[in-house]
């Protein structure tokens, strides 16, 4: 009796054991330091938090949609760039999270320079800032105590960045690691894609309406232009500051034009420009205005790998093997946990304004 | 002609430079204005001219004057020519260019004066003598009947002070009528018909130049000794004015 | 000899006889009509006419899409006459669509400003005044930043535009007025000063503008530029250029007189009040005509006169068809160099003002000697 009383003992001891040393993991995981989290921003500057952020200014135009989507819900975002509220006003962010609608926006004046009482008056825990602007539109913030994440803008490696600052600062690490690993399967997937032989030349441009904006080498759009197996037209100019003359749009003469979401330019407002009924890409209909979701799909953002597979179906259409569509409501399942629906859909994807451009109707419902 | 009619002017209301003068001046005669600086000279001479509206009383006149002002730099480059040509500029209307007729009498002009053959030399290069024989021509291309110097001769050498006078007598002779500002007596003694003299506290008198300049007038004028010196010399009487 | 009548000198009849008046030579100094004429004024207004032409049809050939001068020949004659198609649309579209409208607004606007400048420097007696210095043209960038914060029409924005440029014309000569030693330095000083004021009212709109929509159009006030050269824009800038230079060049004789000073041009008959006041209406209508085309562009209107002096003199009425000519001329090689050096288009006023501002300097010092222009 007292044999076999011993081993369940032991065993019960052993089990409890088990879980206590388990649980002590955990613990360590979850509270690396004695209290509190370290977000350490594109600066290289340590913030430390007391707890997972509860509210967060943000001043960058993307990261209030980014903000939304890591931590799932409006809760942790206490006020937002006035541009970035536009966008929630004007796009299906409103719609999925109307409560973003009623946000104070306030925040910033043009350029991004801080109003810092404003932003003072809201009491955030976090303030989201450009950090490749200028030290001028960070230090009043700093110097009125308020906590800093700085980031910088352009590259891949800097959306992935955004991802995992924003993760560790809301105490949601595994949830940056989900968005992160999601892009980075979609990367290596067009990454394996084979290059076409004689690549498309393709020109983005941010405006259109009172002057022709394109993206030169060296900025995202650049990137995913490539990404996808194209060439860009623009590639003799760096960056995303000059405008062009019609004559050189003339001159590069691109297979495909995308119409950003910068101003309020349309393929048929461009097409209807006196000089560029000469264009290839308009005589082609091959002029998109590209797709706007949660954020504007032209700069990088979480919604990023739905804008390579958009683009890479009109730039490769033979080579094209998924539904857009479905494609778009699972990730917005994923990111939004919200069912969109196909009206919603069209709407991303500017089906009025696309309806008549080459290759569109593979995306109609 | 022209005629003075009580005319007075101020510059700050009460002080009045000169009151309730009156002067007749008819065809081909001269009038002088003599005073000490600051009399109200120029102030008068701009009176009859019509630069300037007296503050009581009027000028009658018989017809257009021609204004020769004090000689000063010029801004810009025009040649003598083209500075006898704006005398012309009375004559056209608002949106016309001078046309062959005034070419032809700003030409006339600049020979009359003698300096014909410095019609192309820029005016600013020009000596003293010259410029003001320019800025005479300029008022006869105008076809003026009436002529107006500002102390013509004050900046010129003692043989363009003869010539300019040899040359307003002239005009004068002509039969235009004649008023200068004068700095000295001698410019309207034995030259000038009638003068003025302004006192500057508003008292002026007019006269026929030779009874009004005499010696105690000179020295009350100009508060100093004066002596006046005359002597006969080919027929003409020249005079002298001495200071002490 | 005494002579009782008074005598006409010249009048349009025979010279009297008491004129010993003969006859210049026709070879000497002074022979042959003045105004325009005379063989070197020919020779001049031919060389300034050819040059426009040439840099117009130059500026149709050459940009960042390259259109061969045969073709461009080609292409211009068939809006007359048909030709034989040698050319493809897109040389086409390029030349008649694209920089046909741009290359007459060019030419419509750099003669506009030259003679902004002209006059300018000829009524105030100042030879640095310039539509930008007198304030006009901020003035004019304001009206139109204004209507483009407003949301308001193209038209609005024209109206905008002259509206405020007359408004700074008129301060300007208010504040100038004020007596003083000297009336000129007050005059530019008045300029600088309501030009600033309205310059900083640019930036204020700048400041409070929607950085998506607005702030893109108003920066292009600021910097100046023809890429939106349409052939409306010929029109809304070529009718009040042209009533203004018809108006300007009507009186060029009297900015002659009026250049000696109110009361020289008093006693020789000019109304100097009246007339200044017309000139610079007339300069107000130019300048903000062109602000509202092209957005603000400096330097043209100070440096085309001065370049065009040692050729024309300084008797107005050589010297403002010239400036008008070269100005044209001027700005149509400085905007066709902005569109083509580089991929992307370079604002007109930086390469007006990198350009012109050496260039201003090289004539001073060469033509102080020349005393092109002897100062007070």
């Amino acid at each position: 009796m007292t044999e076999s009383l011993t081993r369940r003992q032991f065993l019960r001891a052993g089990g409890l054991g088990a879980l206590a040393v388990a649980a002590g993991l955990q613990r360590s995981r979850a509270a690396p330091s004695a209290a509190g989290i370290t977000v350490v921003d594109q600066r290289r500057v340590k913030i430390h938090l007391a707890h997972p952020a509860r509210r967060v200014v943000t001043i960058p135009e993307p990261a209030a949609s980014m903000l939304i989507a890591i931590a799932g819900s409006v809760a942790p975002l206490a006020g937002m760039n006035r541009v970035s509220e536009a966008a929630v006003d004007e796009g299906i962010l409103g719609v999925m999270f109307p409560q973003a609608k009623r946000l104070p926006d306030d925040v910033a004046g043009a350029d991004f320079a801080p109003d810092v009482e404003s932003i003072l008056n809201l009491h955030p825990d976090v303030v989201v800032q450009w950090a490749d602007h200028g030290d001028a539109i960070i230090t009043p913030l700093e110097e009125a105590g308020l906590n800093v994440v700085g980031l910088d803008y352009g590259t891949q490696a800097d959306l992935e960045a955004w991802v995992n600052i924003f993760g560790t600062m809301l105490g949601v690490p595994g949830r940056s690691r989900q968005v992160n690993s999601t892009m980075a399967q979609v990367l290596a997937e067009l990454r394996a894609e084979p290059k076409p032989a004689s690549p498309p030349s393709v020109l983005y441009f941010f405006t259109t309406v009172e002057s022709l904006v394109p993206a030169g080498r060296g900025t995202y759009n650049d990137f995913y232009i490539k990404l996808v197996g194209a060439k860009n037209a623009a590639e003799a100019i760096t960056g995303d500051q000059g405008a062009v003359g019609p004559e050189q749009v003339l001159a590069w003469d691109p297979d495909i034009i995308l119409i950003g979401n910068f101003d309020s330019g349309t393929p048929a407002k461009f097409a209807s420009h006196p000089a560029f009924g000469a264009l290839s890409a308009v005589k082609n209909r091959t002029v998109y205005k590209v797709p706007l979701g949660g954020y504007r799909w032209d700069p990088p953002s979480q919604e990023s790998p739905l804008m390579w597979r958009w683009l890479f179906e009109l730039v490769q259409p033979a080579r094209s093997t998924g539904n857009l569509r479905a494609e778009v409501k699972s990730y917005y399942k994923f990111l939004y946990h919200y069912d969109v629906s196909e009206a919603q859909i069209d709407q991303i994807l500017w089906m009025g304004l696309n309806s008549s451009a080459t290759n569109y109707g593979r995306f109609k419902s | 002609m022209f005629e003075v009619v009580g005319a007075g002017f101020y510059y700050r209301r009460g002080a009045w430079v000169f009151r309730d003068l009156s002067a007749s001046v008819p065809d081909g005669k001269v009038l002088a204005l003599l005073g000490p600086n600051g009399s109200g000279k120029s102030t008068l001479l701009r009176l009859i001219a019509g630069l300037v509206a007296p503050k009581e009383g009027e000028v009658r006149r018989s017809g257009p004057v021609g204004f020769v002002p004090q000689l000063q730099w010029s801004s810009l480059t025009y040649s003598a020519f083209q500075m006898v040509l704006m005398g012309r500029t009375r004559l056209l209307r608002a949106y016309e260019s001078p046309g062959r007729a005034d070419v032809f009498a700003a030409k006339a002009a600049l020979e009359r004066v003698g300096l014909f053959h410095l019609a192309e030399r820029p005016y600013a290069s020009l000596s003293g003598g010259e410029r003001q024989l320019v800025l005479i021509a300029r008022a006869l291309a105008g076809e003026n009947d009436i002529l107006a110097f500002d102390e013509p001769v004050s900046a010129l050498d003692l043989h363009n002070e003869k010539e300019i006078l040899a040359l307003v007598a002239e005009l004068a002779r002509e039969g235009r009528t004649v008023v200068l500002s004068a700095h000295r007596p001698e410019h309207a003694l034995g030259f000038a018909d009638q003068a003025v003299a302004l006192f500057g506290n508003g008292e002026a008198l007019v006269g026929e130049c030779a009874s009004l300049l005499t010696d105690d007038l000179l020295a009350r004028l100009y508060r100093a000794h004066v002596r006046t010196f005359s002597f006969r010399e080919n027929g003409t009487v020249h005079h002298a004015v001495v200071t002490w | 000899m005494a002579v009782s009548s008074p005598e006409r000198v010249g009048a349009r009849d025979a010279p009297s006889s008491s004129y010993r008046l003969e006859q210049p030579a026709p070879g000497a100094p002074g022979a042959g009509a003045e105004g325009l004429g005379g063989r070197r004024g020919y020779l001049l207004f031919a060389v300034l006419g050819a040059s426009v032409l040439a840099v117009a049809i130059g500026a149709l050939a050459v940009g960042r899409y390259m259109v061969p001068l045969g073709e461009v020949f080609r292409i211009l004659v068939s809006r007359l006459v048909p030709l034989h198609r040698t050319w493809t649309v897109t040389d086409q579209d390029v030349v008649v669509l694209l920089r046909l409208p741009r290359a007459l607004l060019t030419v419509v606007v750099g003669a506009g400003l030259a003679l902004c400048g002209a006059v300018l420097q000829a009524v105030l007696r100042n030879p640095v005044a310039d539509p930008q210095l007198l304030g006009v043209s901020y003035g004019a960038s304001f009206g139109g930043a204004l209507a483009i914060l407003l949301g308001l029409s193209t038209v609005a924005l024209m109206a905008g535009a002259f509206g405020f440029g007359l408004v700074v014309l008129v301060v300007v000569f208010v504040l100038g007025r004020s007596a003083g030693p000297a009336p000129t330095l007050t005059i530019v000083l008045s300029g600088v000063v309501t030009g600033a004021f309205f310059s900083a009212l640019v930036s204020f709109t700048t400041y409070i503008a929607n950085p998506e929509t607005q702030l893109q159009s108003i920066v292009f006030w600021l910097l100046g530029s023809f890429a939106t050269a349409t052939y409306s824009a010929d029109l809304v800038a070529g009718v009040p250029v042209a009533l203004g230079a018809a108006t300007v060049l009507a009186l060029r004789w009297r900015l002659n007189v009026l250049s000696l000073g109110d009361e020289e041009a008093r006693s020789l008959g000019v109304n100097p009040q009246a007339t200044r006041w017309c000139l610079l209406v007339a300069v107000a209508v130019m300048a903000s005509a062109s602000v509202a085309v092209s957005g603000a562009i400096g330097w043209v209107g100070l440096v085309v006169p001065h370049l065009a002096r040692p050729f024309s003199g300084s008797d107005h009425r050589r010297l403002l068809p010239a400036a008008a000519l070269l100005g044209a001329a001027y700005l149509t090689v400085m905007d066709t160099l902005a569109r083509t050096l580089l991929p992307t288009e370079l604002p007109v006023g930086i390469l007006t003002a990198v350009v012109g501002a050496p260039t201003f300097f090289v004539l001073l010092r060469r033509h102080h000697r020349r005393a092109v222009w002897v100062d007070v």
